[in-house]
């Protein structure tokens, strides 16, 4: 009777039976990836997160306590039970499972070996930028650099910062030689050398070691604009870089890519591929009144509506257009009709709001579209690079490097150039980059959060970080940090 | 000289009885009465008959010269040759040493009954029964003595077993309250041992109604009645709630970032009452009708009965799409073509169709959680034609009352998925799940020597069930539009069977009775597979023009499927009884299970059990007297299991569905990655419990049950969360823990004629204690099927030391009444502990000591478990009138009352808001309004969400006639009984939801639960 009772599993795959070859070794590497682009169920992003705690955009959505995982941090009363942490905490620790398992797995597989060690280092650098995000979210986290073996789970304990910041560095410098320099287009969205290059840049901004910085993102840009050996390349209109049939563009470096294809529905929000921000940035209860002249909107959810200060500062710059849908002056000339919800200044985001015609053709259509969002271009590297050799005392002056990449981005809007300054840069990265992800992370690593975000609520010396989720302390060795009421 | 003796058995109310035995005594001669309540038989003048029947005391009469003998029989209450049903067999209910509770037909007879669980519910000991929610057809939670597992999967079910074939817990909906003759509740491990890896949560048997040898017997029993909701949830009008909209806006107003100050309403008073939205979703005229027809009877040769049922009953909430319809065949039969083999059927049949809700205790999307949030401002149907120019009434597919051609009502404020409940309801009507179930067994008996006989039995649960919906497009809400109409199709089928071979023997000699029973078993089951599809872009305009004839384009076509994994139990079993004399009592039991869930380390397990039992009142130095007329003392200890952890899960599974894009195709990439880790050592979870009892007769009227109980789970399985650092999706299941549930329980019984009144009552209580003694090394708690709300987190912990998902939140310390009083409260550093707060915020207590309000300062507030639950059941008759009532009750409980969202600011509130924290109003617990809740009021878990759960309803009311027997004759019927009758008519609680009676993993979480109806009916019992 022993036989009787092995039954079929009914295509449920072992995990000791699987990872058995290049296709199965390559699923894997997808899963990490997949990690990249993760949303919650409740449809919050690393973007919508922190856009809502910085001095662009208000929470918004239909009341104060809608979507309140947002509204804590727009408000600043995140505590360890929100769901924010919880998220970005999971979404981060996740990808490092997923690329742990893989490096685990990977050795025992027979195949071909370029592949292979191509396999190794995405999963590398992939483990490495979601350690970035964790450590500079979090700051005291655990490092963990294979599967923990269910005996130890409970025994993790956290290390220093410093620590995590030099495995980033070492994961990301070993992956790069196993690398393709460039990516052809029906892999795009895979990691390149220069994708590294630059996110190794990023770490080191982070870090304040100005010169390293430098370095990578002088690789990442090449010796001029336009002449990056990676092909990068500015996209000669601004607003191009919204249309999001030009995914994987010439300017893009690191991207996170999104389909219409997949089929989300209300009851599997996040768990498959359609990208949630477009109706989340959609004016709520958009109604076009003049058809003709009304932007073609989805009727969205009016989350992160763009602050008054932001439109005033962006109202006169050539990317005011492209980056903030201004309801406020269609409903003033009668054109359309939308709600005024929580938070609302009238001013929303154009980059990426949902459109009628960018609808997906299956699924909830309104969770199904399928624009990719960056996160490091081209403009931003040159931005970043200006900014470390600025820091780094290195000349700025015109004619210089820093002045070139600086003013290169605003010449393809058809701004006159500026100085370099930090006034300058700030402002220019500020505008640039509108809503996409930037602004909060950039205002801690200015020391400018206390004060340009004193309004909402911000504490200095509590709020750069978020605190470590209740759960992760339940039973565990892991200690709440300092700022948060803890020990660490 | 026999000569020929004829007569009627009939009750004290005169109804006939039939299979009454008349015995010669001193011969075997015996006849039995049939469905007249009349006998014949050879008899000498002056002979002695006894009269017997389970159930009723026995009489002698003596034959008299005419031989015509008319006996009225009455109720025994000492019930000593009252038999009840064991696993595998019968058995003496004197000599039974396990704790077993009973249900028969005659305390369910004309009872307002849709489902087998609501038949238990007050009726016997040591159940927790809690209706899941109000929606016609749902199911209730049952707990047999406590909980023994943590996991919510259906591991707290107990094991429904009818007629012998085992029907899980979500399919035991089928049965038709009338067919069921008898329910046993084994409650003990003595008693459960023999069903071992499935019995740990109680095992529960029905069995179903057979033909008795005679006349055929004919009966019919129907009600029809009206339904209404017991209880209005006081919300405010329009008026208050303009008002208290402006002070919530007020007290959370910030120059900084809120520009001018404009309050949401100007003139609060001009908006009079409003639009009542709880009267718009409730009804209070929902119909209900049942009808219940049967046909038995047989011969010495063969038996049957055959029974036709149907009822239909409306839900009180959104009628149009709630309610439920459900048809029912039974035939059993048996054939006992010689002395020594017999063979048979018990053959269910049910179909059932229903509209649900489908969110009947959530605070998501539900029409009743839409009408408890709506604004009272929002008109029901928007006539204003400036209105009806403007947002969001010009907005495509909004939808449109179908008699005034007005669009509904859509509100403002209250946005998410809420919508107006008629609006609601016009985008799913027609909408229905129905199912096919055919749940049966065919049986063969061979007794080839006197006392040793096998018996081989198969049986089947087969099932087929799907759903048809039409969704048409709509705009109900920014985040509730349908932008693709459609029409989805699901069918599944089940094909579970099990077959189960006995070999069982009795001897008596002398006065030892001696009984062993060797049985096999093998159990198949969720064996189910389905398939659905969905058509986009139909071009049908409702339901009813629905069909998969319209062929969309291939694009618009999406289809899907399931296949579960099998679940295998094989097993080995016996059981022995032993008694001498009916004095000392003896029964033994092992089962050898192998369940297909655990791995071959941990694959097979032994499940003994032993019980004894003496009856003192049998021995010789017991007098008899008229104080303890029978006693019976037993005790029994036993080792019962569980393996409901969900299939593999001792093993890590990889999973697909990590998908992501690479390059411009716009389509997904499939990923793989292990779904859990694993755990090879896996293995049973065991219950060890010890039961002491004792039964008894006292004052010749009173009967008593009552017993102790200490049961131990070793090992609990459950699938723990682990640390999300650990990055895997899952944590491997494991033996956690091991929790212990203590009670004692009591039933008691009164029976009594006075004059021609004749009383029964019938009482029972139990108390339960549950306690988690252990978890694994290093956890003090775990948070596993913990309930949660929205932003607030998880609101339930289980604790060792603690029973199962206690409430677990901050302590209320007060309400702060001035600012200074903010400022003043401080950790021991000095740090302003709520630096948000403003007066008439909530003070939380400060319960770790140190400087910040955090996680660590919440604790236990509370358990959702009742302490105690009881039933009382008086039954009266006088003359040819009867009066049953019934009631149950539990105590010791709390309620998380969460029936207002978080996430919803500007919903509607129920009236305790007036009397809000203001400072004019200071001694409250009700904090202040305020749009933003920057102090946590609400989205801080806090003894003030927790109410007292205790409850008594009186359950039943019923009011019988019986005609007289001259009158029933003229249409030939032998009984016609008319009975007005209520269901829930009365609730004692101080609970301010709708409803304390609130099921589920985690009983006594209301989200909005859509509550039991109060009915009125009137019914019609006949018997021919």
């Amino acid at each position: 009777c022993q036989k009787q009772l092995d039954v079929n599993p009914r295509e449920r795959i072992l995990e000791t039976s699987y990872y058995q070859n290049q296709q199965e070794a390559f699923t894997g590497l997808v899963a990490v990836y997949d990690q990249l682009g993760n949303q919650s169920s409740g449809y919050l992003t690393k973007l919508n997160l922190f856009s809502s705690a910085s001095d662009d955009h208000f929470a918004g959505a239909d009341s104060p306590s809608d979507l309140g995982d947002m509204q804590v941090m727009n408000n600043y009363t995140v505590n360890s039970l929100s769901g924010g942490p919880s998220y970005l905490w999971s979404k981060g620790f996740t990808g490092v499972y997923r690329a742990n398992i893989l490096l685990k797995k990977i050795e025992g597989i027979t195949m071909d070996a370029s592949t292979k060690a191509r396999y190794i280092a995405e999963a590398k650098a992939l483990r490495a930028i979601f350690y970035f995000d964790l450590v500079r979210i979090f700051k005291n986290i655990p490092l963990i650099l294979a599967p923990v073996e269910p005996s130890g789970m409970f025994d993790v304990t956290q290390v220093a910062p410093a620590d995590v910041y030099k495995q980033i560095e070492t994961d990301l410098t070993e992956s790069l030689s196993a690398l393709p320099v460039t990516i052809p287009t029906a892999d795009a969205g895979r990691l390149s050398q220069g994708a590294v290059h630059a996110v190794l840049g990023k770490v080191y901004l982070w870090e304040e070691k100005w010169g390293p910085a430098a370095a990578a993102f002088a690789l990442v840009n090449g010796t001029a604009p336009g002449a990056s050996t990676y092909g990068y390349k500015l996209l000669p209109k601004f607003a191009d870089l919204w249309n999001w049939k030009n995914k994987f563009n010439s300017e893009s470096i690191l991207e996170l890519s999104y389909n219409t294809t997949s089929n989300m529905g209300w009851s599997n929000v996040g768990s498959r591929e359609g990208n949630v921000m477009g109706i989340l940035v959609g004016p709520r209860n958009y109604v076009p009144v003049i058809a003709a002249q009304a932007p073609d909107y989805v009727s969205g959810w009016s989350v992160m509506p763009i602050t008054k200060e932001l439109f005033d500062l962006i109202h006169y710059d050539p990317r005011n257009k492209p980056t903030v849908a201004n309801l406020d002056s269609l409903e003033k000339a009668g054109i359309v009709t939308y709600k005024h919800a929580n938070d609302n200044t009238g001013y929303f985001v154009e980059k990426y709001a949902g459109r009628v015609s960018t609808k997906a053709a299956v699924g909830q259509l309104e969770l199904n579209f399928g624009q990719n969002m960056y996160e490091i271009r081209l403009a931003d590297t040159y931005l970043m690079e200006a900014e470390a050799l600025l820091k780094s005392g290195a000349a700025v002056g015109s004619g210089t490097r820093a002045y070139i990449f600086l003013n290169a981005v605003r010449a393809r809007v058809g701004l006159n150039p500026v100085a370099v300054t930090m006034d300058n840069i700030m402002k220019e990265r500020r505008l640039e980059m509108v809503a996409e992800g930037q602004r909060w992370f950039d205002l801690v690593r200015w020391g400018l959060a206390p004060t340009k975000l004193a309004f909402k609520g911000f504490q200095a010396n509590k709020n750069e970080t978020l605190p470590i989720p209740q759960a992760e302390l339940n039973n565990t060795k892991i200690l709440q940090s300092k700022e948060w009421g803890g020990t660490k | 000289q026999d000569i020929p003796v004829t007569g009627k058995v009939t009750e004290q109310n005169g109804s006939p009885l039939p299979g009454v035995t008349v015995k010669l005594d001193g011969t075997t001669r015996a006849a039995s009465t049939d469905a007249n309540g009349v006998f014949s038989i050879q008899a000498p003048v002056g002979g002695k008959l006894t009269i017997s029947l389970i159930g009723m005391a026995a009489q002698t009469v003596t034959v008299p010269a005419d031989g015509r003998i008319n006996v009225s029989l009455t109720a025994d209450s000492k019930d000593l040759t009252e038999v009840v049903v064991v696993g595998y067999g019968t058995q003496k209910k004197a000599l039974v040493t396990g704790s077993i509770s009973s249900v028969k037909a005659k305390d369910l007879e004309s009872m307002p009954i849709n489902r087998v669980e609501q038949a238990l519910q007050g009726r016997t000991s040591g159940l927790t029964i809690a209706s899941g929610n109000g929606q016609p057809g749902s199911a209730s939670t049952v707990r047999v003595r406590g909980f023994t597992s943590f996991a919510s999967s259906g591991n707290n079910d107990p094991l429904w077993v009818v007629d012998g074939v085992i029907v899980d817990n979500g399919g035991i909906g089928y049965l038709n309250q009338s067919d069921i003759e008898s329910i046993e509740v084994l409650k003990d491990a003595a008693s459960q041992a023999i069903y071992g890896a499935r019995a740990a949560n109680g095992v529960i048997i029905i069995s179903t109604k057979k033909g008795k040898e005679g006349r055929l017997s004919i009966n019919y029993n129907g009600f029809y009645g009206t339904q209404a909701p017991a209880k209005k949830l006081k919300l405010l009008n329009a008026s208050e709630y303009a008002m208290i909209r402006n002070e919530a806006y007020s007290n959370s107003f910030n120059a900084a970032t809120d520009g001018t100050f404009t309050l949401p309403y100007s003139n609060p008073s001009s908006y009079g009452e409003g639009t009542d939205w709880q009267s718009v979703v409730f009804n209070d005229d929902a119909r209900r009708q049942t009808h219940e027809f049967s046909v038995s009877g047989g011969t010495n040769k063969s038996t049957f009965y055959t029974s036709f049922g149907y009822l239909d009953q409306e839900g009180i909430v959104a009628t149009p799409i709630s309610n439920f319809n459900r048809a029912n065949i039974r035939i059993n039969s048996t054939f006992k073509p010689a002395k020594w083999i017999s063979f048979g059927e018990n053959l269910g049949y049910s179909h059932s169709v229903n509209s649900s809700l489908g969110n009947t205790n959530s605070e998501f999307g539900g029409p009743l959680s839409s009408a408890i949030h709506l604004d009272p401002i929002t008109p029901v149907i928007q006539t204003d034609p400036t209105a009806i120019g403007k947002s969001p009434y010009t907005i495509a597919n909004i939808i449109k009352d179908p008699a005034t051609g007005f669009p509904y009502g859509i509100s403002g404020p209250v946005g998410q998925e809420m919508s107006n409940p008629l609006a609601y309801i016009q985008t799913r009507l027609g909408n229905y799940g129905w199912d096919h179930n055919i749940v049966g067994n065919a049986f063969l008996e061979i007794e080839p020597i006197e006392n040793l006989k096998f018996r081989s039995s198969l049986g089947t649960k087969l099932a087929f069930y799907g759903s048809e919906s039409y969704t048409p497009l709509f705009w109900l809400s920014p985040s509730n539009t349908n932008t693709k109409a459609n029409f989805y199709r699901e069918m599944n089928m089940t094909i579970n069977y099990n077959w189960e071979n006995t070999i069982s023997y009795s001897k008596s000699y002398g006065k030892h009775h001696a009984y062993a029973i060797l049985g096999q078993g093998y159990y198949m089951d969720n064996n189910n597979r389905g398939l659905n599809v969905r058509f986009n872009n139909i071009i049908a305009q409702d339901f009813y023009q629905s069909n998969l004839n319209y062929k969309p384009a291939t694009a618009d076509i999406q289809g899907d499927g399931s296949d579960a994994t099998l679940h295998v139990v094989n097993s080995l079993f016996t059981r022995v009884t032993y008694d001498y004399d009916e004095k000392y009592l003896f029964t033994g039991i092992i089962r050898r299970d192998g369940s297909s869930r655990f791995g071959t380390n941990n694959r097979f397990g032994y499940f003994p059990s032993a019980s004894i039992g003496w009856v003192p009142t049998k021995e010789g130095f017991w007098k008899e007297n008229n104080i303890v007329n029978f006693l019976k003392l037993r005790g029994s200890y036993g080792i019962t299991g569980n393996d409901a952890i969900g299939d593999f899960s001792y093993v890590s599974l990889v999973n697909s569905g990590r998908n992501y894009t690479f390059g411009t195709t716009d389509a997904s990439i499939i990923g793989w990655s292990p779904a859990a880790l694993s755990n090879p050592d896996l293995k049973w979870e065991e219950t060890r419990q010890t039961d002491i009892g004792l039964d008894a007769t006292l004052f010749n009227d009173f009967t008593l049950s009552a017993s102790y109980f200490k049961k131990k789970t070793i090992g609990v399985l459950q699938t723990p969360s682990i640390p999300l650092y650990l990055g895997a999706a899952g944590g491997a299941a494991e033996n956690v823990g091991d929790m212990q549930n203590t009670g004692i329980e009591f039933e008691i019984g009164y029976r009594k004629k006075i004059g021609e009144l004749n009383l029964g009552i019938n009482a029972n209580l139990s108390t339960l204690k549950n306690k988690v003694t252990k978890l694994l090394p290093g956890r003090e708690f775990i948070e596993d099927n913990a309930q949660s709300f929205q932003g607030m987190g998880n609101f339930t912990r289980t604790g060792i030391g603690r029973s199962f998902n206690e409430f677990y939140g901050y302590e209320v310390a007060g309400i702060f009444q001035t600012q200074a009083e903010v400022n003043a409260y401080r950790g021991p550093g000095g740090t302003v502990l709520q630096p948000t707060a403003k007066p008439g915020d909530i003070k939380f207590a400060n319960l770790d000591g140190n400087e910040s309000i955090n996680g660590s300062d919440r604790t236990y507030l509370g358990s959702p478990l009742p302490k105690y639950t009881y039933g009382i059941t008086i039954n009266l008759a006088y003359k040819n009138f009867d009066f049953v009532a019934f009631g149950n009750g539990v105590g010791g409980n709390m309620i998380f009352q969460g029936l207002r969202r978080l996430d919803v600011t500007y919903g509607n509130w129920q009236n305790s808001v007036l009397d809000r924290w203001t400072p004019t109003n200071p001694s409250t617990t009700v904090p202040r309004v305020a749009d933003k809740d920057l102090n946590g009021n609400y989205t801080k878990f806090s003894k003030n969400y927790l109410e007292k759960g205790d409850y008594f309803r009186l359950k039943t009311l019923q009011v019988g006639y019986n005609f007289p027997a001259n009158v029933t004759k003229k249409i030939g019927a032998q009984k016609v009984r008319v009975y007005l009758m209520s269901e829930n008519l009365w609730t004692i609680t101080k609970y301010t939801g709708y409803d304390p009676e609130i099921g589920g993993t985690v009983l006594g979480v209301d989200r909005g639960i859509y509550p039991q109806a109060r009915s009125f009916m009137v019914g019609l019992n006949v018997g021919f």
